[in-house]
């Protein structure tokens, strides 16, 4: 009876997660140093989604977050040789290395995200709905 | 929430009725089914209020499964108070019946 209701909770959950995820890699746009202080560019993350059979009934699961990754990119190179992180020595010197996140994709991935929520409420809107309707017949 | 005790012991006047009226198990068994789906409800009423709670007071609770629950109780009452209304209505029919 409340299925659809949780398997678009669920999703809402979900895609709120990878929302997360992308204002993270937004907000770390230019970060250099890890969360040890070490001058390691940030890595963008990703969510990977799983189907819950867990939610919902036997064959209509819902959707969780299986795990967030992080992405192996090349950093971007930019020289300023006067950045305590700039590179020392080899053919790199004077480069800082930046983390290699497009704004345009994390921006286009993010109105996704927010359009996969909204649709998602509407499908809540229309199991409510339903139900509203359905106790017509005994009213 | 106080509504369901309210609602739970007319419904338990309502099977009492049934079964003096007629001493067979089948209406016991709707009373049972009753309560059982009262209990429900009222489960699924608390159930939202510690979501509610727990989103209030800072709890790791997601916005969209508290307002879920939330709608789920407000669906689940609703339901039960139509059945309600149509026993009700059921029992003074009854009721007006001249002997």
């Amino acid at each position: 009876m409340w299925n659809s209701l949780d398997v678009s909770t669920s999703a809402l959950v979900a895609q709120r997660i990878r929302l997360h995820a992308i204002t993270s890699n937004l907000a770390n746009i230019s970060t250099t140093h890890n969360e040890e202080g070490e001058p390691t560019p940030y890595q963008p993350r990703f969510v990977i989604f799983q189907t819950a059979e867990e939610i919902g009934s036997p064959g209509t699961p819902g959707v969780r977050v299986a795990s967030v990754e992080e992405e192996q990119k090349e950093p971007l190179w930019k020289y300023q040789p006067g950045h305590p992180d700039a590179v020392r020595e080899g053919p790199m010197t004077g480069y800082v290395a930046y983390p290699n996140i497009n704004m345009m994709t994390e921006m286009t991935d993010a109105l996704e995200a927010a359009r996969a929520y909204e649709a998602n409420l509407g499908a809540i809107e229309i199991a409510k709905d339903l139900q509203h309707q359905t106790l017509r017949i005994i009213a | 929430m106080d509504p369901i005790y309210g609602v739970n012991f007319s419904a338990g006047e309502l099977g009492r009725v049934a079964s003096t009226g007629a001493s067979t198990t089948p209406s016991r068994s709707f009373q049972d089914f009753l309560l059982d789906s009262i209990r429900q409800v009222n489960a699924m009423q608390q159930e939202a209020d510690q979501a509610v709670e727990q989103l209030m007071t800072g709890g790791q609770t997601d916005p969209a499964e508290v307002l879920t629950a939330v709608q789920k109780a407000d669906l689940a009452f609703r339901m039960m108070m139509q059945i309600r209304n149509k026993l009700l209505q059921a029992f003074q029919e009854i009721q007006n019946i001249r002997i």
